[in-house]
C-alpha cells in the first residue's frame, strides 16, 4: 500500500514510517506541517493517509482541517486520523460526508502495532476504525429521544463494534459468539435502523452514521 | 359611601383639607430647619463665640492705653489678628472632634428626607506594625514609640482622611448656604415674636411671623440640592476602594494559581512520573530474562506496555485539566460544543461570536459554561441546558438556561460565587435569575475585543 504519513514529532514519524516499511507498505511522503500535508494528500493520492491533529504552524487542528480538505478534493480519500486525545466533535466532522475510509485513533494505539496495523488496513479498504475511546463517548450518552432505543444491549454492543469498525470474525471472536449469530445481528441492526440492503462495508458506515445522529442533532 | 365622599375630595380639596396639608408642611419644615440649624450652627456658633468674647478679652488689653491715635490702632490689629488665629484654632478643633458625627448625622438626614444615599468612603484607621527596627508604622510614618503612633493614626484619620477634607469643605459649604435659609425662616418667627410683643409694633412682628411662616417648607430643601454634591465619597477613596478590590482579586489569583499548580505537581508526581519509574524499572527485568527465558521477559514487556497506556491516560486527563484540547485547537465556541456532546444532559449550543478571543478570556469563559452545565445537571437536576454565545459592544456574553429546580445563590462559598470572583478579575460579571422551582438564567459578561 502507498502510504503519507503527517506527524510532527520526529519520533514517532520514524517510528511509523519504519512500522510501514517493516510491513511491506511504502511510505510514499512523511511530512511535518499542516500545508505539507495537503499538498502531499491531494497530490499523492495515497491507499491511505496517516495524519496527526496537531500538526505546525499554528499548532491548531491543521491536521484534521487538511485531511477533511483533501477528502473534499477526493472524496473517500481513507485517512486515519491520530491524536492524544479523541474527540466526538472531531469524530462526527470526519464521518459527516458518509464515504467511510475514516479512521480516529488516540496515539496510544501505536504501541500495539498489530491492532494498528489492522486499523490502517481497514481504513485504506473503506470501513471505519474509530478509538474504543470515541465510541463509548458516542454511546455513553442517555438521550430522552434515542432511535437507538429499539436495539437490544447485545445488539447495541455489536453496533459499538462495528462503529470501531471491526469485521463480522472480529466482533464474534471479541464477543464470543459464532459469525453467524454475529451476521444475524447485523441483519437486525441494519433493518431495526431502516437500512436499505446493499454494500456491505457502505452499509455498516450508514449504521455507524446513524448511530451518530441518534438522539441528537449535530452541533 | 364613604368610598364616594374620598374620591369627591380627592378631585376636589376641601379647604379644611388643604390647610391641614399647608400646617403639616409648616410644622415640617419649622422641625427641619430648626435640626439643621442646630447641625450646621455647631462650628460657626463656636467661631463667633470664641471670636467676640476673644475679641473682648483681647481688646481690653490696651483700653486703657494712653497713647498716639495711630499705635493704639495697631495695638488693636494685632490683638484682633491674635483673636482670629484664637477662632481658627478653636474651630479647627471643633472640626476635628465634631466633623465626622456631624456629617454622618448630615447623611442620615439627607437618607431619611429626601430618600437620597449617600455613602461615605472614610479609609478605616491603618493597623499598627512593629517593624524589625523597632519602629511602629501606622500608615502614615514611623514613630518610636507605640502609643504616639496610634494617637497620631488616630488623629490623621480625622483630617488626613480625604473624605474627612471633603466633609470638611461640605461644612464650610452648607454654613454660607444651608445654615443661612434654614435660619432665616426661624429668625423671622422667633424675631417676629419679640418684636409682636413689644408696645407698638404688633403689625410688624405679625408680618415677620408670617413672613417666617411661609418661608418654612421651603426652607430646609436647600439642604437636598447641596447634600448629595458634597457629602459623596471623594473621588480619592472610590479610587482607593477599588484598589482594594483589585488586591483581593489579585491574592485570589495567587491563591487560585498556586493550588492549580500544586495540583499538576501532584498529578505528574503520583501519576506519570511514578507509572515511567515502572516502566524503566520493568525494561531493565525484561532485558535480563530475554536470553535466559524469553517467555516470561514477553510477559514483562506486555505489562510495561499497558503500564504506559496507563500513564498516557493520566496526563491525557491532566492535560483536559489544564488547557482542554478543543480549547487550544479549535477556540471556546468548539470547546463548548465537544463539552455539550460530552455533557450528561441535552445541551444546545448556539454562537455568534466572529472570532477568537484572547486565550485567558477563553479559558475562563470555557470553564465557567463548563461549571454552569454540571451544575445545571447536578444541582439543578435539568434535563435540557441551553448556552448562547454572543459578542456585542466588545462584551463577550454566555447565556446558560436550564430546565431544572432553580434556587441556585451565590452565597460565599459557593461555585457560583467562586465564577463570579474569577470573572471580576477580567472585569466581567455574573448575573443570575433563578426562583426556586427553576427555571435557571445565568448570564457571564466579560469585556474582550475581538480583531
Amino acid at each position: 500500500m502507498r502510504v503519507v504519513v503527517a506527524e510532527d514529532l520526529f519520533l514517532l514519524r520514524d517510528g511509523l514510517v519504519r512500522l510501514l516499511q517493516a510491513h511491506g507498505h511504502d511510505v510514499v511522503a512523511a511530512v511535518d506541517t499542516g500545508p505539507a500535508a495537503l499538498s502531499a494528500l491531494i497530490g499523492e493520492q495515497p491507499d491511505v493517509a496517516i495524519v496527526d491533529v496537531r500538526l505546525p504552524p499554528t499548532f491548531s487542528d491543521e491536521g484534521l482541517q487538511a485531511a477533511l480538505a483533501a477528502r473534499r478534493e477526493v472524496p473517500g480519500l481513507p485517512v486515519l486520523i491520530l491524536s492524544q486525545h479523541v474527540e466526538q466533535l472531531y469524530a462526527r466532522e470526519l464521518l459527516a460526508d458518509g464515504q467511510g475510509g475514516i479512521g480516529y485513533q488516540l496515539k496510544d494505539r501505536v504501541l500495539d502495532a498489530g491492532q494498528f496495523l489492522d486499523a490502517v488496513e481497514r481504513v485504506a479498504a473503506g470501513g471505519t476504525a474509530l478509538d474504543p475511546q470515541v465510541v463509548s463517548k458516542l454511546l455513553g450518552r442517555p438521550s430522552r429521544a434515542d432511535p437507538l432505543a429499539v436495539l437490544t444491549e447485545r445488539e447495541r454492543s455489536v453496533l459499538a463494534l462495528m462503529a470501531e469498525g471491526l469485521s463480522n470474525t472480529a466482533i464474534a471472536s471479541r464477543l464470543y459468539l459464532s459469525e453467524g449469530a454475529i451476521s444475524k445481528y447485523t441483519t437486525t441492526i441494519f433493518a431495526k435502523l431502516g437500512l436499505a440492503p446493499g454494500e456491505d462495508t457502505n452499509r455498516r458506515v450508514r449504521a455507524v452514521l446513524a448511530y451518530l445522529d441518534a438522539g441528537h442533532d449535530s452541533p | 359611601m364613604k368610598d364616594v365622599t374620598s374620591r369627591a375630595t380627592r378631585r376636589q380639596p376641601e379647604p379644611g383639607r388643604d390647610r391641614r396639608w399647608w400646617g403639616r408642611e409648616v410644622a415640617r419644615g419649622i422641625y427641619r430647619s430648626a435640626v439643621l440649624t442646630g447641625l450646621l450652627g455647631v462650628t460657626p456658633a463656636v467661631g463667633l463665640a470664641v471670636g467676640f468674647f476673644g475679641s473682648q478679652d483681647t481688646l481690653s488689653w490696651s483700653s486703657k492705653l494712653t497713647a498716639p491715635l495711630a499705635v493704639r490702632g495697631l495695638a488693636a490689629f494685632g490683638e484682633e489678628t491674635l483673636a482670629l488665629w484664637w477662632v481658627v484654632v478653636a474651630v479647627a478643633a471643633t472640626f476635628v472632634l465634631l466633623g465626622r458625627p456631624l456629617s454622618q448625622a448630615a447623611r442620615r438626614l439627607a437618607q431619611r428626607w429626601t430618600g437620597a444615599e449617600i455613602e461615605a468612603g472614610y479609609r478605616p484607621v491603618p493597623p499598627l506594625t512593629r517593624l524589625a527596627t523597632g519602629f511602629w508604622w501606622n500608615g502614615y510614618a514611623y514613630l518610636k514609640s507605640e502609643g504616639e503612633a496610634r494617637r497620631q493614626a488616630g488623629l490623621y484619620s480625622r483630617t488626613r482622611d480625604p473624605q474627612a477634607r471633603r466633609d470638611a469643605l461640605w461644612l464650610l459649604v452648607a454654613s454660607v448656604t444651608v445654615l443661612p435659609v434654614a435660619a432665616l425662616s426661624l429668625a423671622g418667627l422667633t424675631g417676629g415674636i419679640c418684636v409682636a410683643i413689644m408696645p407698638g409694633f404688633l403689625g410688624w412682628g405679625l408680618i415677620m411671623i408670617a413672613a417666617g411662616l411661609v418661608l418654612s417648607p421651603a426652607g430646609w430643601r436647600v439642604f437636598g440640592i447641596i447634600a448629595p454634591r458634597f457629602l459623596g465619597p471623594d473621588p480619592r477613596s472610590r479610587l482607593d476602594q477599588r484598589v482594594d478590590e483589585l488586591e483581593s482579586i489579585r491574592a485570589d489569583l495567587t491563591q487560585t494559581q498556586s493550588t492549580e499548580l500544586e495540583r499538576i505537581e501532584r498529578g505528574l508526581h503520583d501519576g506519570a512520573q511514578a507509572r515511567l519509574v515502572a516502566l524503566g524499572l520493568s525494561m531493565g527485568v525484561a532485558e535480563e530474562l530475554i536470553d535466559k527465558n524469553p517467555a516470561a521477559a514477553k510477559e514483562v514487556l506486555a505489562t510495561a506496555r499497558a503500564s504506559a497506556t496507563v500513564a498516557l491516560d493520566e496526563l491525557r486527563s491532566l492535560v483536559r485539566g489544564i488547557n482542554p484540547p478543543v480549547l487550544a485547537e479549535r477556540g471556546v465556541v468548539d470547546a463548548i460544543r465537544a463539552l455539550a456532546l460530552d455533557a450528561p444532559v441535552d445541551v444546545t449550543v448556539t454562537s455568534s461570536v466572529p472570532a477568537r478571543p484572547e486565550r485567558p478570556i477563553e479559558a475562563a469563559l470555557y470553564f465557567t459554561v463548563a461549571e454552569l452545565i454540571t451544575n445545571a445537571a447536578k444541582h439543578a437536576r435539568a434535563s435540557q441546558v441551553t448556552v448562547h454565545l454572543g459578542y456585542d459592544s466588545d462584551t463577550l456574553t454566555a447565556i446558560v438556561t436550564d430546565d431544572g429546580i432553580g434556587g441556585a445563590t451565590k452565597a460565599r462559598g459557593s461555585g457560583l460565587s467562586g465564577i463570579e470572583r474569577r470573572m471580576a478579575a477580567l472585569g466581567g460579571r455574573l448575573d443570575m435569575e433563578s426562583p426556586s422551582g427553576g427555571p435557571t438564567l445565568i448570564t457571564v459578561t466579560v469585556p474582550c475585543v475581538l480583531s
